[in-house]
Protein backbone atom coordinates (compact mmCIF):
# COMPACT_ATOMS: atom_id res chain seq x y z
CA UNK A 1 0.00 0.00 0.00
CA UNK A 2 2.81 2.55 0.79
CA UNK A 3 4.43 1.57 -2.14
CA UNK A 4 1.49 2.21 -4.23
CA UNK A 5 0.61 6.05 -2.79
CA UNK A 6 4.57 6.49 -3.33
CA UNK A 7 3.95 5.29 -6.86
CA UNK A 8 0.66 7.91 -6.52
CA UNK A 9 2.67 10.46 -5.43
CA UNK A 10 5.40 9.97 -7.91
CA UNK A 11 2.91 9.84 -10.81
CA UNK A 12 1.48 13.06 -9.81
CA UNK A 13 4.14 15.42 -9.17
CA UNK A 14 5.65 14.49 -12.91
CA UNK A 15 2.19 15.27 -14.25
CA UNK A 16 2.27 18.62 -12.08
CA UNK A 17 5.67 19.41 -12.32
CA UNK A 18 5.20 18.30 -16.39
CA UNK A 19 2.01 21.24 -17.11
CA UNK A 20 4.09 23.41 -15.40
CA UNK A 21 6.59 23.92 -17.50
CA UNK A 22 4.40 24.05 -20.24
CA UNK A 23 4.31 20.50 -21.55
CA UNK A 24 2.10 17.38 -22.24
CA UNK A 25 1.97 15.67 -19.07
CA UNK A 26 -0.52 12.33 -19.16
CA UNK A 27 -3.60 14.41 -18.35
CA UNK A 28 -4.36 17.61 -16.65
CA UNK A 29 -3.58 18.01 -13.33
CA UNK A 30 -6.09 18.72 -10.76
CA UNK A 31 -4.56 21.89 -8.07
CA UNK A 32 -8.00 22.95 -6.52
CA UNK A 33 -7.19 25.99 -3.51
CA UNK A 34 -9.37 24.85 -1.56
CA UNK A 35 -9.88 26.65 1.78
CA UNK A 36 -13.31 26.69 4.05
CA UNK A 37 -14.43 24.41 1.32
CA UNK A 38 -12.28 21.40 3.01
CA UNK A 39 -13.92 23.09 6.30
CA UNK A 40 -17.36 22.25 4.99
CA UNK A 41 -15.96 18.49 3.40
CA UNK A 42 -14.84 17.79 6.81
CA UNK A 43 -17.34 18.50 9.08
CA UNK A 44 -15.72 21.57 10.67
CA UNK A 45 -17.03 25.32 11.03
CA UNK A 46 -14.99 28.13 9.52
CA UNK A 47 -13.84 28.85 13.01
CA UNK A 48 -12.32 25.76 13.67
CA UNK A 49 -9.98 25.35 10.94
CA UNK A 50 -8.97 29.24 11.40
CA UNK A 51 -8.16 28.95 14.90
CA UNK A 52 -7.16 25.34 15.26
CA UNK A 53 -4.73 24.87 11.90
CA UNK A 54 -4.44 20.82 12.89
CA UNK A 55 -8.31 20.61 12.12
CA UNK A 56 -7.47 22.77 8.64
CA UNK A 57 -4.54 20.54 8.10
CA UNK A 58 -6.79 17.28 8.77
CA UNK A 59 -9.32 19.13 6.68
CA UNK A 60 -7.18 19.50 3.82
CA UNK A 61 -5.95 15.42 4.22
CA UNK A 62 -9.40 14.73 4.21
CA UNK A 63 -10.08 16.10 1.04
CA UNK A 64 -6.82 14.62 -0.42
CA UNK A 65 -7.88 11.52 0.21
CA UNK A 66 -11.36 11.60 -1.14
CA UNK A 67 -10.80 13.38 -4.27
CA UNK A 68 -8.64 12.83 -6.77
CA UNK A 69 -5.93 15.46 -6.89
CA UNK A 70 -2.93 16.03 -8.02
CA UNK A 71 -2.23 19.02 -5.90
CA UNK A 72 -3.37 20.74 -2.78
CA UNK A 73 -2.06 24.00 -0.72
CA UNK A 74 -1.26 22.00 2.63
CA UNK A 75 -3.58 24.89 4.52
CA UNK A 76 -5.39 27.33 2.37
CA UNK A 77 -7.42 29.19 4.93
CA UNK A 78 -3.67 30.28 5.70
CA UNK A 79 -4.02 33.00 8.10
CA UNK A 80 -3.76 31.17 11.64
CA UNK A 81 -5.69 33.19 14.03
CA UNK A 82 -3.39 31.66 16.98
CA UNK A 83 -0.75 33.91 15.44
CA UNK A 84 -2.61 37.39 14.68
CA UNK A 85 -4.51 37.19 18.22
CA UNK A 86 -0.55 36.30 19.72
CA UNK A 87 0.34 39.17 18.29
CA UNK A 88 -2.92 41.13 18.63
CA UNK A 89 -3.00 41.88 15.00
CA UNK A 90 -6.18 44.92 14.44
CA UNK A 91 -7.10 44.39 10.78
CA UNK A 92 -8.28 40.80 11.14
CA UNK A 93 -11.91 39.89 11.91
CA UNK A 94 -11.91 36.12 12.62
CA UNK A 95 -15.08 33.72 12.59
CA UNK A 96 -16.02 33.25 16.24
CA UNK A 97 -14.87 36.21 17.38
CA UNK A 98 -16.14 39.30 15.07
CA UNK A 99 -18.00 37.10 12.75
CA UNK A 100 -20.08 34.10 12.94
CA UNK A 101 -18.81 30.94 12.99
CA UNK A 102 -18.86 30.09 9.66
CA UNK A 103 -17.40 33.09 7.71
CA UNK A 104 -14.27 32.82 5.99
CA UNK A 105 -11.36 35.62 8.46
CA UNK A 106 -11.35 39.29 6.89
CA UNK A 107 -9.05 41.88 6.64
CA UNK A 108 -10.27 45.51 7.59
CA UNK A 109 -8.16 48.09 5.75
CA UNK A 110 -7.86 50.93 7.98
CA UNK A 111 -9.86 54.12 7.11
CA UNK A 112 -7.55 56.60 5.08
CA UNK A 113 -6.55 58.93 8.01
CA UNK A 114 -5.27 55.96 10.37
CA UNK A 115 -3.30 54.16 7.43
CA UNK A 116 -0.62 52.17 9.24
CA UNK A 117 1.90 54.51 7.91
CA UNK A 118 1.95 58.03 7.37
CA UNK A 119 2.83 59.83 4.41
CA UNK A 120 5.62 61.96 6.11
CA UNK A 121 7.08 58.23 6.70
CA UNK A 122 8.13 57.23 4.11
CA UNK A 123 11.83 58.01 4.14
CA UNK A 124 12.14 56.27 7.40
CA UNK A 125 10.83 53.59 5.88
CA UNK A 126 13.12 53.37 2.57
CA UNK A 127 15.92 54.05 4.66
CA UNK A 128 15.03 50.52 6.56
CA UNK A 129 12.50 48.91 6.08
CA UNK A 130 12.79 46.10 8.46
CA UNK A 131 13.73 48.66 11.78
CA UNK A 132 10.34 50.63 10.61
CA UNK A 133 8.47 47.06 10.62
CA UNK A 134 9.52 46.29 13.89
CA UNK A 135 9.50 50.16 15.34
CA UNK A 136 6.66 51.99 13.86
CA UNK A 137 4.69 49.15 11.49
CA UNK A 138 4.48 46.56 14.22
CA UNK A 139 3.24 48.72 17.71
CA UNK A 140 0.56 50.62 15.18
CA UNK A 141 -1.10 47.19 14.01
CA UNK A 142 -0.79 45.76 17.37
CA UNK A 143 -3.20 45.94 20.31
CA UNK A 144 -0.41 44.29 21.94
CA UNK A 145 3.68 45.54 21.44
CA UNK A 146 4.72 49.13 22.61
CA UNK A 147 6.98 51.42 20.74
CA UNK A 148 10.46 52.05 21.04
CA UNK A 149 10.11 55.05 24.11
CA UNK A 150 6.68 53.61 25.47
CA UNK A 151 7.29 51.81 28.47
CA UNK A 152 8.04 48.06 28.09
CA UNK A 153 4.93 45.88 29.19
CA UNK A 154 4.03 42.12 30.31
CA UNK A 155 1.85 42.12 27.49
CA UNK A 156 4.20 43.61 24.45
CA UNK A 157 7.00 41.11 25.44
CA UNK A 158 4.49 38.27 25.60
CA UNK A 159 3.37 39.06 22.18
CA UNK A 160 6.78 38.72 20.45
CA UNK A 161 7.46 35.85 22.58
CA UNK A 162 4.20 33.95 21.67
CA UNK A 163 3.79 35.29 18.41
CA UNK A 164 7.39 34.03 17.36
CA UNK A 165 7.27 30.59 19.47
CA UNK A 166 3.58 30.31 17.56
CA UNK A 167 4.98 31.32 14.33
CA UNK A 168 8.08 28.50 13.95
CA UNK A 169 5.37 25.88 15.56
CA UNK A 170 2.85 26.95 12.52
CA UNK A 171 5.77 27.11 9.88
CA UNK A 172 7.26 24.52 10.75
CA UNK A 173 3.61 21.89 10.79
CA UNK A 174 3.44 22.90 6.55
CA UNK A 175 6.47 20.61 6.53
CA UNK A 176 4.72 17.61 8.47
CA UNK A 177 1.60 18.44 6.37
CA UNK A 178 3.34 18.10 3.16
CA UNK A 179 5.06 14.74 4.33
CA UNK A 180 1.59 13.38 5.33
CA UNK A 181 0.10 14.18 2.45
CA UNK A 182 2.66 12.40 0.58
CA UNK A 183 2.37 9.44 2.55
CA UNK A 184 -1.02 9.28 3.20
CA UNK A 185 -3.05 9.95 0.09
CA UNK A 186 0.20 10.43 -2.52
CA UNK A 187 -0.85 14.08 -2.74
CA UNK A 188 1.67 16.76 -3.61
CA UNK A 189 2.07 20.20 -1.24
CA UNK A 190 1.30 23.03 -4.26
CA UNK A 191 3.05 25.93 -3.37
CA UNK A 192 6.34 26.37 -1.65
CA UNK A 193 6.88 30.41 -0.52
CA UNK A 194 5.17 32.86 -0.20
CA UNK A 195 5.55 36.79 -2.54
CA UNK A 196 3.85 40.02 -2.42
CA UNK A 197 4.42 42.71 -5.35
CA UNK A 198 5.90 45.55 -3.62
CA UNK A 199 3.30 47.71 -4.50
CA UNK A 200 0.40 45.83 -3.57
CA UNK A 201 2.21 45.58 0.42
CA UNK A 202 2.93 49.29 0.21
CA UNK A 203 -0.94 49.44 -0.32
CA UNK A 204 -2.89 46.84 1.76
CA UNK A 205 -0.47 46.73 4.43
CA UNK A 206 1.37 50.26 4.62
CA UNK A 207 -0.10 53.49 2.96
CA UNK A 208 -3.86 51.37 2.40
CA UNK A 209 -5.03 51.77 -0.88
CA UNK A 210 -6.57 55.00 -1.03
CA UNK A 211 -3.52 56.48 0.81
CA UNK A 212 -1.07 54.64 -2.19
CA UNK A 213 -3.78 56.49 -4.99
CA UNK A 214 -3.29 59.59 -3.22
CA UNK A 215 0.73 59.44 -2.71
CA UNK A 216 0.66 58.42 -6.44
CA UNK A 217 -0.40 61.86 -7.04
CA UNK A 218 1.44 63.95 -4.41
CA UNK A 219 4.61 61.89 -3.61
CA UNK A 220 5.02 59.77 -6.91
CA UNK A 221 9.12 59.80 -5.95
CA UNK A 222 8.31 58.25 -2.73
CA UNK A 223 6.18 55.83 -3.52
CA UNK A 224 8.78 54.09 -6.10
CA UNK A 225 11.88 54.57 -3.88
CA UNK A 226 9.33 52.76 -1.45
CA UNK A 227 8.86 50.06 -3.64
CA UNK A 228 12.26 49.62 -4.74
CA UNK A 229 13.38 49.39 -1.12
CA UNK A 230 10.58 46.78 -0.55
CA UNK A 231 12.18 44.52 -3.58
CA UNK A 232 15.68 43.41 -1.92
CA UNK A 233 13.68 41.65 1.10
CA UNK A 234 10.16 40.68 -0.34
CA UNK A 235 12.77 38.28 -2.87
CA UNK A 236 14.60 37.33 -0.05
CA UNK A 237 11.36 36.09 2.02
CA UNK A 238 10.17 34.44 -1.13
CA UNK A 239 13.34 32.46 -1.68
CA UNK A 240 13.87 31.47 2.01
CA UNK A 241 10.37 29.56 1.24
CA UNK A 242 10.94 27.96 -1.95
CA UNK A 243 10.64 24.62 -2.76
CA UNK A 244 14.14 23.32 -2.60
CA UNK A 245 13.50 21.09 -5.20
CA UNK A 246 12.54 23.29 -7.10
CA UNK A 247 9.53 21.20 -8.09
CA UNK A 248 6.54 23.84 -7.08
CA UNK A 249 6.35 27.47 -8.00
CA UNK A 250 6.56 30.00 -4.95
CA UNK A 251 2.65 31.46 -4.44
CA UNK A 252 2.68 35.15 -5.63
CA UNK A 253 -0.97 36.79 -4.12
CA UNK A 254 -1.55 39.42 -6.71
CA UNK A 255 -3.99 42.43 -5.37
CA UNK A 256 -4.77 45.83 -6.48
CA UNK A 257 -2.00 46.76 -8.60
CA UNK A 258 -4.14 46.33 -12.11
CA UNK A 259 -6.75 48.30 -14.00
CA UNK A 260 -8.90 49.72 -12.77
CA UNK A 261 -7.73 49.85 -9.69
CA UNK A 262 -4.32 51.93 -10.52
CA UNK A 263 -4.14 53.10 -14.31
CA UNK A 264 -1.98 51.90 -17.15
CA UNK A 265 0.59 54.13 -16.81
CA UNK A 266 1.18 53.83 -13.24
CA UNK A 267 1.46 50.17 -13.58
CA UNK A 268 3.98 50.36 -16.20
CA UNK A 269 5.96 53.20 -14.04
CA UNK A 270 5.37 51.45 -10.39
CA UNK A 271 4.22 48.22 -10.09
CA UNK A 272 5.94 46.54 -12.96
CA UNK A 273 9.18 47.83 -12.99
CA UNK A 274 9.50 46.85 -9.25
CA UNK A 275 8.32 43.22 -9.82
CA UNK A 276 9.60 42.32 -13.09
CA UNK A 277 12.98 41.95 -11.63
CA UNK A 278 12.30 40.07 -8.61
CA UNK A 279 10.62 37.29 -10.72
CA UNK A 280 12.98 37.04 -12.96
CA UNK A 281 16.22 36.92 -10.31
CA UNK A 282 13.47 34.04 -8.48
CA UNK A 283 13.61 32.67 -11.75
CA UNK A 284 17.68 32.93 -12.07
CA UNK A 285 17.49 30.59 -8.84
CA UNK A 286 15.91 28.33 -10.39
CA UNK A 287 12.43 28.39 -8.77
CA UNK A 288 9.08 29.36 -11.00
CA UNK A 289 6.27 31.91 -9.88
CA UNK A 290 2.73 31.31 -9.89
CA UNK A 291 0.98 34.55 -10.45
CA UNK A 292 -2.39 33.99 -8.60
CA UNK A 293 -3.71 36.57 -10.33
CA UNK A 294 -6.77 37.29 -8.56
CA UNK A 295 -9.08 39.43 -10.52
CA UNK A 296 -9.23 40.36 -13.83
CA UNK A 297 -4.93 41.14 -15.31
CA UNK A 298 -5.80 40.89 -18.34
CA UNK A 299 -4.62 44.76 -19.38
CA UNK A 300 -1.37 43.62 -18.46
CA UNK A 301 -0.66 40.51 -20.34
CA UNK A 302 1.98 42.22 -22.70
CA UNK A 303 3.75 42.80 -19.38
CA UNK A 304 4.04 39.54 -18.44
CA UNK A 305 4.77 38.12 -21.75
CA UNK A 306 8.13 39.84 -21.18
CA UNK A 307 8.93 37.62 -18.48
CA UNK A 308 11.21 33.99 -19.24
CA UNK A 309 9.40 31.28 -21.08
CA UNK A 310 7.91 28.68 -18.12
CA UNK A 311 9.16 31.44 -15.51
CA UNK A 312 5.69 31.81 -14.05
CA UNK A 313 2.39 29.73 -13.78
CA UNK A 314 -0.28 32.36 -15.10
CA UNK A 315 -3.94 31.46 -12.32
CA UNK A 316 -6.66 33.11 -14.60
CA UNK A 317 -9.79 34.33 -12.04
CA UNK A 318 -12.28 37.03 -13.99
CA UNK A 319 -10.03 37.41 -16.64
CA UNK A 320 -10.86 35.37 -20.58
CA UNK A 321 -8.89 32.10 -19.48
CA UNK A 322 -9.10 32.19 -23.98
CA UNK A 323 -7.32 35.06 -24.00
CA UNK A 324 -5.09 34.86 -21.83
CA UNK A 325 -4.21 31.26 -23.39
CA UNK A 326 -4.08 33.01 -26.99
CA UNK A 327 -1.57 36.08 -25.58
CA UNK A 328 0.71 34.32 -23.42
CA UNK A 329 -0.32 30.52 -23.56
CA UNK A 330 3.15 29.54 -25.50
CA UNK A 331 5.08 30.48 -22.70
CA UNK A 332 3.50 30.02 -19.37
CA UNK A 333 1.46 27.20 -18.15
CA UNK A 334 -2.65 28.54 -16.95
CA UNK A 335 -4.64 27.33 -14.07
CA UNK A 336 -7.82 27.99 -13.06
CA UNK A 337 -10.90 29.55 -14.78
CA UNK A 338 -13.98 27.37 -13.63
CA UNK A 339 -15.92 30.81 -12.03
CA UNK A 340 -16.91 30.13 -8.26
CA UNK A 341 -19.71 31.21 -8.63
CA UNK A 342 -20.69 28.62 -10.53
CA UNK A 343 -19.00 26.00 -7.73
CA UNK A 344 -21.35 27.70 -5.39
CA UNK A 345 -24.68 28.31 -7.55
CA UNK A 346 -24.55 25.99 -10.67
CA UNK A 347 -24.97 22.34 -11.14
CA UNK A 348 -23.05 19.41 -12.08
CA UNK A 349 -23.95 19.60 -15.57
CA UNK A 350 -23.15 23.47 -16.08
CA UNK A 351 -19.75 22.54 -14.65
CA UNK A 352 -18.73 19.60 -16.66
CA UNK A 353 -20.15 22.16 -19.86
CA UNK A 354 -17.82 24.83 -18.69
CA UNK A 355 -14.61 22.39 -17.39
CA UNK A 356 -15.15 21.14 -21.39
CA UNK A 357 -15.10 24.39 -22.34
CA UNK A 358 -11.57 25.51 -20.70
CA UNK A 359 -10.21 22.09 -21.72
CA UNK A 360 -11.14 22.07 -25.54
CA UNK A 361 -10.06 25.80 -25.67
CA UNK A 362 -6.93 26.42 -23.61
CA UNK A 363 -5.58 22.46 -22.68
CA UNK A 364 -5.17 20.31 -25.92
CA UNK A 365 -1.10 21.03 -26.18
CA UNK A 366 -0.57 20.56 -22.26
CA UNK A 367 0.79 23.67 -20.13
CA UNK A 368 -2.76 24.01 -18.23
CA UNK A 369 -4.01 23.13 -14.84
CA UNK A 370 -7.55 22.69 -13.96
CA UNK A 371 -8.64 24.77 -10.38
CA UNK A 372 -11.39 27.22 -9.80
CA UNK A 373 -10.86 30.92 -10.59
CA UNK A 374 -10.33 31.78 -6.69
CA UNK A 375 -9.67 30.55 -3.79
CA UNK A 376 -12.73 27.79 -2.66
CA UNK A 377 -14.42 28.72 0.13
CA UNK A 378 -17.32 27.17 1.88
CA UNK A 379 -19.92 28.09 -0.43
CA UNK A 380 -19.00 25.63 -3.26
CA UNK A 381 -21.48 22.75 -3.46
CA UNK A 382 -19.82 19.23 -2.75
CA UNK A 383 -21.11 17.73 -5.66
CA UNK A 384 -19.56 20.61 -8.05
CA UNK A 385 -16.29 20.25 -6.97
CA UNK A 386 -16.63 16.44 -7.44
CA UNK A 387 -18.49 17.15 -11.16
CA UNK A 388 -15.16 19.19 -11.60
CA UNK A 389 -12.53 16.77 -10.52
CA UNK A 390 -13.93 13.63 -11.77
CA UNK A 391 -15.15 15.47 -15.67
CA UNK A 392 -11.40 16.70 -15.82
CA UNK A 393 -10.12 12.83 -15.20
CA UNK A 394 -12.56 11.35 -17.38
CA UNK A 395 -12.06 14.39 -20.48
CA UNK A 396 -8.50 15.46 -19.76
CA UNK A 397 -6.46 12.35 -20.48
CA UNK A 398 -3.63 13.33 -23.55
CA UNK B 1 26.39 50.30 24.61
CA UNK B 2 23.59 49.63 21.91
CA UNK B 3 24.77 51.45 18.61
CA UNK B 4 22.71 52.58 15.46
CA UNK B 5 21.82 50.54 12.88
CA UNK B 6 23.46 51.20 9.79
CA UNK B 7 21.14 52.35 6.44
CA UNK B 8 19.59 49.91 4.45
CA UNK B 9 20.60 47.01 6.00
CA UNK B 10 20.36 43.47 4.11
CA UNK B 11 17.99 41.47 3.67
CA UNK B 12 17.91 38.62 6.83
CA UNK B 13 19.48 40.99 9.37
CA UNK B 14 18.22 43.25 12.12
CA UNK B 15 21.14 44.00 14.19
CA UNK B 16 24.50 43.00 11.67
CA UNK B 17 27.17 41.33 13.51
CA UNK B 18 29.92 44.04 12.82
CA UNK B 19 27.52 46.16 14.92
CA UNK B 20 27.40 43.46 17.67
CA UNK B 21 31.15 41.95 17.36
CA UNK B 22 32.31 46.22 18.59
CA UNK B 23 29.55 45.87 21.53
CA UNK B 24 31.06 42.84 22.52
CA UNK B 25 34.54 43.74 22.20
CA UNK B 26 37.45 41.66 21.81
CA UNK B 27 36.49 37.77 21.58
CA UNK B 28 38.85 35.01 23.67
CA UNK B 29 37.64 31.77 20.68
CA UNK B 30 36.29 30.96 17.38
CA UNK B 31 34.99 34.54 15.59
CA UNK B 32 33.56 32.78 12.66
CA UNK B 33 31.40 30.17 14.76
CA UNK B 34 30.15 33.02 17.66
CA UNK B 35 29.11 35.63 14.18
CA UNK B 36 27.19 32.11 12.43
CA UNK B 37 25.20 31.64 15.35
CA UNK B 38 24.33 35.58 15.50
CA UNK B 39 23.40 35.62 12.04
CA UNK B 40 21.44 32.66 11.67
CA UNK B 41 18.79 33.84 15.25
CA UNK B 42 18.95 37.16 13.37
CA UNK B 43 17.31 35.68 9.98
CA UNK B 44 14.63 33.94 13.03
CA UNK B 45 13.69 37.74 13.76
CA UNK B 46 14.04 39.06 10.48
CA UNK B 47 11.71 36.39 8.76
CA UNK B 48 9.13 36.95 12.02
CA UNK B 49 8.89 40.30 10.97
CA UNK B 50 8.47 40.11 7.45
CA UNK B 51 6.19 37.11 7.61
CA UNK B 52 3.89 39.21 9.87
CA UNK B 53 3.55 41.93 7.12
CA UNK B 54 3.72 39.06 4.40
CA UNK B 55 1.75 36.36 5.76
CA UNK B 56 -0.59 37.85 8.61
Amino acid sequence: MAQDTEQLYRSRLKRYVTAMRNEKPDMIPIRPFVAEFTAKYAGYTCQEVTQDYEKAFAAARKCAADFDWDAVVGNMVYVWSGITQAIGLKYYAVPGVELPIDVGFQYKEPPEDKAFMKPEEYDRFIEDPTEFLFNVWLPRVSTEVSAPGESATFRSNLSFLKGGMAMMKYFGGFGTQAELLRKESGTVSAISGIFKAPFDILADKLRGYLGLITDLFERPDKVLAACEALMPHLTHVALSGADPQKNVPIGFWMHRGCVPFVSRVHFEKFYWPTLKPVIEQVWSHGHQVLFYAEGNWDAHLDSFAELPDASIVYHVDMGDIFEVHKRIGHKFCISGGVPNYLLAKGNSDELRKCCRNIIDGVAKDGGYIMDASAIVQNDAKIENIKAMTDFTREYGVY
Amino acid sequence: MAQKRPKNPKPGVCIPWEQKHKELGKLSGNEELIKRIWEDNEALAYTYIWHCLLSF
